[in-house]
């Protein structure tokens, strides 16, 4: 199907509407980071599993966080879309209640004990979210 | 005399012993592109099995503004053997969504309906035999579920259709379904089942226009024993049948982000 | 390519390479030609019932990179040179390592935007890349690969849409976010179009219907088949679907599936629904080809009077990738950031001291 221009638009309508459409980008997630969470509230938790919800569009841990008091806070953090882990063989067992994990993200805007997990690790600095090695890339794929 | 009486003696006996046996002749399904029964095209139910499995008398609607639109109708028990026999712990969980139903149904929060809920909502759905496998198409909110024909497989993660692997029983289809969230229930009145839910259904084709659905419904954190439900469902016949679309969560926003609206 | 040579190849000593060089070239014949016809030497595969067989999980995840829109360097290139696809396929090849070692890429989308705006959350929740694609661009059609400009009504309606965004510094409601956002849709174009991760197609056909689902958001298009003389008359105009209302046929080995029928003024025709919103005017023409065992090459015209001065075509392949499974995408269901994003619009209007809305 040709496209068919009906009528030659002026160069004020070209120029405009090219800077409106561009940037019609690859979207990174869901919904963009900073409606949800705060850049200015860094956090860093170190704490207990208590639940992994497997769900989209994000992923949420449950964690138990305790202080210098022995206080327990419980903290959720949000992950990515679990669907592209699974197809890499991780499994909702995975990320179990009682795993001791460390998180570095961004307090969420409303002030709730909610942050975005950009960095996962278990308290060894081994990155929590890892599928099988060899799962998938250019030249790895088996032969069918 | 007596050749025409053996006769017509024979003659009757052959009558009343065939006449039956015709008329109990199971009916055979055409078959489908897979050889096995058609269960194909958009089907329907026509109970209130949505409102209440149990049986029900008719209630008031959550809003008197809109009168006896949204008031509940009666309806017949589609549970086989009596009440849906649920733990002492359990009936006071039921008895609470009771209560708070009108905000805490996950219908009305347009949430994906589950199984065997998907199977009795009054919207019709569509079943697509595909050499990958079986298809149920919910109008209700875009919902779907894949049923595996071949080896069956684990639930990956909880979901809320869960995880179906199916296999032909003679010309029913028999589906068993696992790895539920939990989260989903069988109906308005606040029944509901645990993330241990393991659910048995057998679709049979009984003439032309109609299925039979059962389902077995088992989860011994909820139940003291696996319980039955079954009812007919119905094809949509018109000529022009398809299915719409269902997209309720515009209708459901209010309900759950209401209070965080700038005022 | 190395899946493809191991099985067309025949057993024969020296001839790999000619295979090979077959294949890259019919491969790559397919990634720049609007018109395809599948290799000889290969039979495409047909349903038990006559109908070509377009049947499996495919994902546009090969495309992932590749830009929408052309960028102006490439003028009217359809694909890149040796040299920018050796760049390409390099990147890719980084992107895949940085994933499974668990650090962030310095290659691609990540490279690209910097900054914790942009990456959220670790590259591992990334799909990537597995064979490279040779495309300047995903738009094919007008020469330039660029959206053709906007009619002076869409141009009105976009502008109008970027000054009311402006007057909102923040979501007053779950209407001032996205339908994506929203968990609602995101139309036909954007299920297709490859973004970072949720790039699932699952084909299924039985005798008179193809059924398109989509992994995200978890929508199945069912398709009915007819003969092309005699069409099964679409839905009526006041009769409207966010996925449209689709009918097919068969063009030779080519399901032709023409949509219309559309909600329009909410969705946008970009990735994930993005960008320029389509009007109800809205038509699409969708070409799925099988080119190999592996993969069917998509087309899909778009043509929105109201909205753009020309139709414009997208054209890529998509694959199969080994073990590509779907899963439930219950999005809606789990949409925790809805009510944080609404909330903690309020809660930093509390604390500027903002007035409430007019009513």
């Amino acid at each position: 199907m040709r496209g068919k221009k009906a009528s030659v638009p002026n160069r004020f309508a070209i120029v405009v509407s090219a800077a409106l459409l561009a940037a019609v980008a690859q979207v990174t997630a869901h919904h963009s980071f900073s409606a949800e969470f705060d850049e200015n509230k860094p956090v860093k938790l170190q704490g207990t599993v208590t639940k992994m919800e497997w769900i989209n569009p994000h992923a949420w841990i449950h964690i138990d966080v305790k202080d210098e008091s022995g206080k327990v806070t419980n903290w959720m953090v949000e992950c990515g879309a679990p669907n592209v882990l699974f197809r890499r063989g991780v499994s909702k067992n995975s990320v179990a209640p009682g795993m001791e994990i460390v998180v570095d993200g961004y307090r969420a805007k409303n002030g709730s004990n909610k942050a975005n997990g950009k960095d996962v690790t278990f308290t060894d600095g081994r990155k929590l979210f890892l599928g099988t090695p060899g799962s998938g890339a250019p030249g790895d794929t088996p032969e069918k | 005399m007596k050749v025409r009486c053996i006769s017509l003696i024979t003659g009757g006996a052959w009558l009343l012993f065939t006449l039956p046996a015709l008329h109990a002749q199971a009916y055979r399904a055409p078959r489908g592109a897979d050889g096995h029964a058609d269960l194909s095209g958009i089907w329907q139910p026509l109970n209130t099995a949505n409102w209440d499995l149990a049986d029900h008398s008719p209630q008031a609607g959550p809003m008197w503004q809109t009168g006896a639109i949204g008031a509940e109708p009666a309806g017949q028990s589609v549970v086989e053997g009596g009440a849906i026999p649920y733990l002492p712990a359990a009936l006071e969980e039921k008895k609470n969504n009771f209560a708070s139903r009108r905000t805490n149904d996950p219908e009305a929060k347009c949430y994906m309906p589950g199984i065997p809920r998907a199977n009795y909502m009054p919207y019709p759905f569509q079943i697509v035999q595909s050499p990958r496998g079986i298809l149920f198409v919910y109008e209700y909110a875009s919902a779907n579920r894949l049923i595996n024909m071949g080896k069956p497989v684990e639930p990956v993660s909880d979901t809320w259709m869960g995880t179906s692997n199916g296999h032909w029983e003679g010309d029913t289809l028999v589906i068993d379904v696992t790895g539920f969230n939990g989260l989903a229930w069988l109906d308005r009145a606040g029944d509901f089942a645990s993330d241990k839910l393991h659910v048995v259904e057998r679709f049979t084709r009984t003439d032309r226009d109609h299925l039979q659905y059962e389902a077995t419904i088992e989860d011994p954190s909820v139940f003291s024993r696996p319980w039955k439900i079954s009812m007919p469902l119905y094809r949509r016949v018109e000529k022009d049948a398809q299915l719409l679309e269902f997209k309720c969560v515009e209708f459901a926003e209010e309900l759950l982000y209401g209070e965080y609206k700038k005022k | 390519m190395k899946t493809l040579a191991k099985e067309n190849c025949p057993l024969l000593p020296g001839c790999k390479s000619v295979c090979v060089a077959v294949l890259c070239a019919v491969a790559a014949g397919a990634l720049f030609a609007q018109t395809k016809t599948p290799a000889k030497t290969w039979t495409s595969p047909k349903t038990a019932w006559g109908d070509p067989d377009l049947q499996g999980i495919w994902t546009s995840d090969n495309s992932f990179g590749v830009p929408f829109e052309r960028p102006r360097a490439y003028g009217n290139r359809k694909s890149l040179t040796d040299e920018e696809f050796a760049e390409r396929e390099k990147e890719n090849k980084l992107l895949a390592s940085s994933i499974e070692a668990g650090v962030t890429p310095k290659a691609g989308y990540w490279l690209q935007h910097e900054g914790v705006d942009y990456q959220p959350y670790s590259a591992s929740w990334s799909e990537f890349a597995h064979q490279t694609s040779r495309q300047t661009s995903l738009i094919v059609d007008p020469e330039d690969g660029r959206l053709p400009a906007l009619t002076p009504q869409g141009m009105m309606l976009r502008m109008a849409a970027i000054a009311a965004a402006r007057k909102k510094p923040r979501p007053e409601s779950w209407e001032d976010v996205n339908m994506f956002g929203r968990c609602i849709t995101r139309g036909v174009l954007g299920s297709m179009l490859p973004v970072m991760y949720g790039n699932g197609t699952d084909i299924l056909q039985s005798p008179g219907l193809v059924v398109i689902r989509y992994e995200m958001i978890h929508e199945a298009r069912i398709v009915p088949i007819d003969p092309h003389d005699h069409p099964h008359p679409h839905l009526p105009a006041g009769a409207r679907t966010y996925m449209g209302d689709p009918r097919g046929h068969w063009e030779g080995s080519t399901l032709v599936v023409e949509t219309t029928n559309f909600i329009g003024g909410r969705v946008g025709i970009g990735p994930d629904g993005a960008g320029v919103k389509y009007s109800e005017d809205l038509r699409l023409v969708e070409r799925f080809t099988r080119m190999s065992d592996l993969s069917i090459q998509y087309e899909v015209a778009v043509s929105d009077p109201k909205t753009f001065t020309a139709s414009w075509t997208v054209a890529f392949p998509i694959t199969e990738e080994p073990g590509y499974q779907i899963y439930e995408y219950a999005c809606h269901e789990g949409n925790y950031a809805m009510a944080d994003i609404l909330s903690g619009a309020r809660a930093e209007e509390t604390k500027e001291g903002v007035q409430p809305a007019a009513k």
